[in-house]
């Protein structure tokens, strides 16, 4: 059983881009036959952020125009077996494709791939009705700000309206200190508010910032935590129950764990 | 100093994540509801109105009429305090 999951988020700069990375290159080292789709077209990213921007001949338009074979255009990722990206087209822009062009594209990807993630560009506008043309399911991605959550509203409403089945939620960024001390909303507070299923939280973490850097995703790295963050929200996504829950940070300064250790503090940490 | 107190004792004031939360459910209720506080005073006016012609109402006094977000659906929720039923023929 093969689908297409579109991940994507409303607002700009929230991290869906470094998400189907992470999450494709999880899926792939899982076992699974992995084709990342950036569907950014004109903004070309994905390829940057995994490291194969130099193998790109062909891209999504190329492939939807006829001027080459599907096959062609795949780049394979040779650190992931079964890991590959179609990239976007960098001198076009999203007025190129039509959704019935790629609800057609995702057709006969389904044919090769069990999942293909679909890197959604910001915005509610054509960039964002093509790329979930041909989704079976939507992730959305928020960080826990007042703007970015509020979009995030706006998109699941617009999911639903799509008539996908109820997306899942990724919430990105995350400072495990100032949730503690209440200066940024919990995962509670933003589950009671968007009231979808949660796939899990990614820390606010510098190994987003080295990765990209490298073009090797934090998914590829045993040792990192945004890396086992991704790790179990695969997990998550190919139906696995009862995946524990990561610990994202445990505050290990004197004041914490004094306040522990006198009771004053809650000892819950934050996971997800 | 103070700041050093407050975090010995885990006494901490108003929270800034409360007010993101309180200015989002208030964001998120009028994102899906486009209604202007005018048109949402004449829906309260014209609910009463039917209302009056089954029970017999406190008017304003009491009365509480607002949008709430729960499992993120809007829902009208309102109390009406009620004096009594309004004698009817019977039919
Ligand atoms: N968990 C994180 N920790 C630290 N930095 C992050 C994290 N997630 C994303 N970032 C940073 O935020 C920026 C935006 O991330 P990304 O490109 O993945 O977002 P996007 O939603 O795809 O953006 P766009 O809407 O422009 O496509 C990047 O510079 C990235 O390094
Ligand atoms: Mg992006």
């Amino acid at each position: 059983m093969s689908e297409c999951i579109v991940i994507t988020s409303g607002k700009g700069g929230v991290g869906k881009t470094t998400t189907t990375a992470n999450l494709g290159v999880a899926l792939a080292r899982s076992g699974a036959k992995v084709a990342v789709v950036d569907a950014d077209i004109g903004l070309r990213n994905l390829d940057v952020i995994l490291g194969l921007e130099n193998r790109i001949v062909y891209d999504l338009v190329h492939v939807i125009e006829g001027e080459c074979r599907l096959k062609q255009a795949l780049i394979r990722d040779k650190r992931a077996e079964g890991l590959y990206l179609l990239p976007a087209a960098q001198t076009r822009d999203k007025n190129a494709v039509t959704p019935a062009q790629m609800r057609e594209l995702v057709r006969q990807m389904k044919e090769e791939f069990d999942f293909v993630l679909m890197d959604c560009p910001a915005g509610i506008e054509q960039g964002f009705k093509n790329a979930i043309a041909g989704a079976d399911r939507a992730i959305i991605v928020t960080t826990p700000e007042v703007s970015a959550i509020r979009d995030a509203d706006r998109i699941i409403g617009m999911v639903e309206a799509a008539e996908l089945p109820e997306p899942e939620l990724i919430i990105n960024r995350v400072r495990p200190r100032m949730v503690a001390s209440g200066d940024m909303m919990n995962k509670e507070d933003i589950l009671e508010i968007l009231a979808i299923p949660l796939l899990g939280l990614v820390p606010d973490h510098e190994d987003v910032i080295v990765t990209a850097n490298r073009g090797m995703p934090a998914a590829f790295d045993d040792e990192s935590i945004v890396g086992e963050a991704y790790r179990r929200i695969a997990r998550r996504v190919k139906g696995e129950k009862d995946v524990p829950e990561l610990v994202l940070d445990h505050d290990t300064s004197f004041w914490a764990t004094l306040k522990r250790w006198m009771g004053l503090a809650p000892t819950r940490e934050v996971a997800g | 100093m103070r700041e050093l107190f407050k975090n010995i004792f885990g006494t901490k004031p108003k929270q800034s994540k409360d007010d993101a939360k309180q200015r989002l459910k208030f964001l998120l209720i009028h994102d899906q509801v486009d209604l202007t506080p005018g048109q949402l005073e004449q829906m309260k006016a014209e609910i009463m109105e039917v209302i009056a012609r089954y029970v017999e109402i406190e008017g304003d006094h009491g009365t509480e009429f607002k949008l709430a977000r729960e499992d993120g659906h809007v829902a009208l929720v309102s109390s009406i305090p009620v004096r009594r039923v309004v004698e009817r023929a019977a039919s």
